[in-house]
């Protein structure tokens, strides 16, 4: 990603951590594809959310505003202190622990209700695994993934 | 609050000067209206009402911050 593109995508950040009272420091964490700005500071768990959906917002909308200025879309990704980093990677330990109880037991099993980011992770995790498959049920804020054994 | 709208809504419109927004309080909390031109309605609101929805989400964080509710209006 350019040298502008991130300097845009950071300034939009700032700006709107600035309007919403939020005293936290933006930080390029990876600058290829896609850019992870880091959002660092003390007391960030309400950028969060429930399921992670306020950041998810503060995501859609930065994306937007930079889509905007350089009048292209761009893969960025907004974290917060790294939480999407460490969930992505406990998510991971969690889909292969989860595999190996279903080829024991062989029976399915239903995690709980997560957003699409993190079924994704979980479905890519598994896509490759010999003796599971995995699917996403249920609606909404309900879907979950259902881990089972292959046939 | 209402910069908070103001900032996000003339960044994502064709048209920012025609962008209005105005802020009243009340006991139950603030209630903040956003006007834009018919052209650009389409995208504050965005697909299922998704860039609506996000922007009260941010909204949301800057209330409880200041130990309030807030609503966001389009008209």
């Amino acid at each position: 990603m350019s040298k502008d593109a991130i300097e845009i995508a950071t300034e939009v950040l700032d700006t709107l951590l600035k309007f919403m009272g939020i005293e936290g420091k933006v930080k390029v964490s990876s600058p290829g594809l896609p850019a992870v700005l880091d959002i660092e500071g003390q007391d960030l768990g309400i950028l969060i959310g429930r399921q992670g959906q306020t950041l998810a917002a503060l995501e859609y909308i930065t994306r937007l505003i930079v889509a905007g200025r350089l009048k292209s879309w761009l893969p960025l990704n907004v974290d917060v202190a790294g939480y999407k980093r460490r969930r992505r990677e406990s998510l991971q330990r969690l889909a292969l622990h989860l595999a190996e109880q279903v080829k024991l037991r062989k029976c399915a099993i239903s995690l709980e209700p997560m957003p699409p980011d993190e079924r994704r992770i979980i479905h890519l995790a598994l896509a490759d695994h010999p003796d599971v498959t995995t699917q996403s049920i249920g609606d909404g804020e309900n879907r979950k993934i259902v881990i089972s054994p292959k046939a | 609050m209402k910069d908070l709208v103001e900032y996000i809504v003339k960044s994502i419109v064709s048209e920012p000067d025609k962008v209005k927004v105005t802020e009243e309080n009340s006991d139950q909390g603030i209630l903040i209206k956003l006007e834009v031109s018919p052209e650009d309605k389409g995208r504050v609101i965005g697909r299922q009402g998704r860039v609506a929805e996000a922007i009260r989400t941010l909204l949301r964080v800057k209330a409880a911050r200041n130990e309030t509710r807030v609503r966001l209006e389009i008209l």
